[in-house]
């Protein structure tokens, strides 16, 4: 899978490609809107993400050029600006996804995976991880082919985590990715508490594998072992 | 009071003043004019009359054919007094066949050695006539240029002010939020009138002057949350990329962890300033009628998750709409910081009471006794929780929302309840809005 990271911060950029490569994604950079549309012209790519506030100009033409070249391009804006009329501005000019910065790379990186699912595969390909099965088409999820009944934040919480396996989940994104900044106090930390424990009970099958780790202080990780 | 009226009432008054205090002179002037005229006769006569009698020795009223022209009456003793008197006397004349108005001398003189009493009169009738009609005839005239002069001064006034008026019209119409171009500032008709031209200068100025300053606010706020979320949106990232390292000591992470909460921290609270500054600035000018009642009733699902987590029970009592014309993105927040307030400040078990009714909007929560006045929890960065997450800014936002449309918000604490009210502000200066339909009940 080959994106585009258009960013000009190049620090933040890097740090992107750095998190994104690990999860096999090829990562192409550009700082400005020139390279950007430098870029476009010579390759396709499989998503974008896109910064708005770029040093030579506003980053929705680069959407525009996209939308234009290539339109089976999925794009995620990137910006600084929070308010609900940049979000509404940036969807109905082609992105399929806003995110705000600061953002967690594992959101993002949850965001492509999901963005790419829906692009490319109608959303219908099945996510296996050892013994666990996903379909994210009807939302049901197999433990050694035995359906689970998971709540929907459970399987929000397990998705997040088979996007990123092997990665350590701060407390915080975990309960942004969940609830969005709806909450943001000690009551939803102590959710994630009590969603984890819940998840890693209709997970241990016969194998009892023990998947998430938790990691002290800080959050947790889903082991591949 | 308008500027026509006040200056057509001054103007009436005290032509009014002007008019009767002119008539009240003109009349004694005239008066003391013809007087004295009729007076300086009278003299004459009786000076005509003591030649008369001086070569005569006696008088006759047969000389005259006017009857009560001249009266003379003998007096009793031998002295007399020099006086003169004249006097207004009332005297029946048989012509007329009533009673006239007569001027009338009377001295003392010696006929033929003898003291007599003489009375010379005057018809007055002929004078007090023209005493009226030219004093009636002024104050006509001047009754008449009054009024001219009046309405002259109106419609003059009328058309001198009609700049002055189109000025007034532009600047009530001024609205620099929505002055987003660079040259749509307001301008401002130059006419013949100096003083107008240099207020209309002052204003053009002025505005001018306020749509840059609103411009650079508003270009602030946005970069600055540019500026600043981009380089700690690097640093959430790195800490993010350091915690995937294994041999990282507790310690260490221990302080990451505390970088990473700072660091969102920072950007909440950046998040939280800017909105301020963004209402207090009158960012959110897109307007909508919204119901806070049923909203605050579909904003609960949000926190569905969290309510039935802390096993919170949530009451409606929503009898009527809380309707109102803001802007639906200042709705959510104010919603949302209240609700997260009722939600955060409770304690497990608790009870979360939302209520409409009689125009006021009511959520009330459950929850630990209140250590401060509940005036001071709208200051900002006032934290009555011991909750290291809450910012403190909560309120402060609430309060800002609610003084932009008018809203009056209290908080009160009736053990265990804590209540934030919501109401129009006493004093409305449109009508009430509509009276709710009590068909419209929705209860739970």
């Amino acid at each position: 899978m080959k994106i585009l990271i258009v960013e000009d911060e190049e620090a933040l950029s890097e740090s992107m490609v750095q998190y994104l490569s690990r999860e096999g994604f090829v990562c192409e950079t550009a700082y400005s809107l020139d390279q950007a549309a430098e870029k476009i012209e010579l390759y396709l790519y499989d998503a974008a993400i896109v910064d708005l506030a770029l040093p030579d100009g506003d980053g929705l033409s680069v959407i525009r050029k996209l939308k234009h070249i290539a339109a089976a391009t999925g794009i995620i804006i990137v910006s600084a600006r929070k308010a609900l009329e940049d979000k509404i501005r940036g969807l109905e000019t082609g992105s399929d996804d806003y995110l705000t910065k600061p953002f967690s790379l594992p959101e993002l990186n949850a965001r492509l995976k999901s963005l790419i699912r829906r692009r490319h595969f109608g959303g219908n390909n099945e996510i296996i991880f050892r013994e666990i099965r996903v379909n994210p088409y009807s939302r049901q999820v197999f433990v050694s082919n035995r359906e689970t009944h998971l709540s929907r934040k459970e399987y929000d919480l397990l998705l997040y985590f088979l996007s990123n396996i092997d990665a350590v989940l701060t407390k915080e994104s975990i309960a942004e990715h969940l609830w969005g900044d709806y909450v943001d106090s000690a009551d939803s930390l102590d959710m994630v508490y009590s969603h984890i424990k819940n998840l890693r009970k209709k997970l241990a099958g016969p194998s009892d594998a023990g998947y998430i780790q938790s990691v002290y202080g800080i959050g947790y990780k889903f082991r591949s072992l | 009071m308008k500027l026509l009226t006040k200056a057509s009432r001054t103007y009436f008054l005290v032509s009014l003043v002007v008019f009767l205090a002119a008539s009240f002179v003109f009349y004694f002037i005239i008066r003391s004019v013809i007087y004295r005229e009729i007076e300086d006769r009278l003299l004459l006569e009786k000076h005509d009359f003591e030649l008369f009698v001086r070569k005569w020795k006696h008088w006759s009223d047969e000389n005259f054919f006017v009857e009560n022209k001249i009266q003379v009456v003998a007096l009793q003793g031998s002295e007399i007094n020099q006086q003169i008197v004249f006097k207004d006397t009332l005297m029946y004349e048989s012509f007329e066949g009533e009673a006239m108005p007569f001027r009338q001398l009377t001295f003392q003189t010696f006929i033929d050695g003898q003291p007599h009493l003489v009375s010379i009169r005057k018809s007055m009738l002929e004078p007090i006539t023209i005493i009226e009609v030219v004093t009636g005839t002024m104050m006509t005239f001047l009754a008449i240029l009054l009024v001219c002069l009046f309405f002259i001064h109106r419609r003059l006034s009328k058309t001198l002010w009609l700049p002055f008026y189109e000025s007034l019209a532009r600047i009530k119409a001024f609205d620099w939020t929505r002055q987003t171009g660079k040259e749509e500032e307001v301008t401002f008709p130059t006419g013949e009138i100096q003083e107008f031209n240099e207020l209309n200068l002052a204003l053009t100025r002025m505005t001018t002057q306020i749509c840059h300053d609103y411009r650079g606010l508003r270009e602030f706020t946005e970069n600055a949350s540019h500026e600043i979320q981009t380089p700690l949106a690097l640093i959430t990232a790195r800490v993010e990329q350091m915690i995937q390292s294994e041999n990282l000591s507790g310690e260490q992470l221990h302080w990451i962890q505390e970088i990473y909460h700072s660091s969102r921290r920072i950007s909440r609270l950046l998040e939280s300033l800017l909105l301020l500054s963004k209402i207090e600035n009158k960012q959110f000018t897109d307007v909508a009628e919204e119901d806070l009642a049923a909203s605050a009733e579909q904003k609960l699902d949000d926190f569905s998750d969290i309510l039935k987590h802390k096993r919170i029970r949530v009451e409606k009592k929503l009898k009527q709409p809380f309707r109102l014309h803001m802007s639906h993105a200042l709705q959510d927040i104010l919603l949302s910081n209240l609700l997260k307030n009722a939600i955060r400040h409770n304690h497990p078990d608790g009870v979360i009471l939302l209520s409409s009714r009689n125009g006021v909007l009511e959520i009330s929560n459950t929850g630990p006794d209140l250590t401060v006045p509940a005036e001071v929890l709208f200051e900002r960065f006032r934290k009555e929780s011991g909750d290291k997450e809450s910012l403190g800014l909560g309120l402060s936002i609430v309060r800002q929302i609610c003084d932009c449309y008018d809203l009056r918000v209290t908080y009160l604490y009736e053990k265990p309840f804590h209540k934030v009210m919501i109401m129009p502000a006493v004093v409305t200066s449109s009508a009430p809005e509509e009276q709710a339909p009590v068909s419209g009940t929705v209860n739970s």
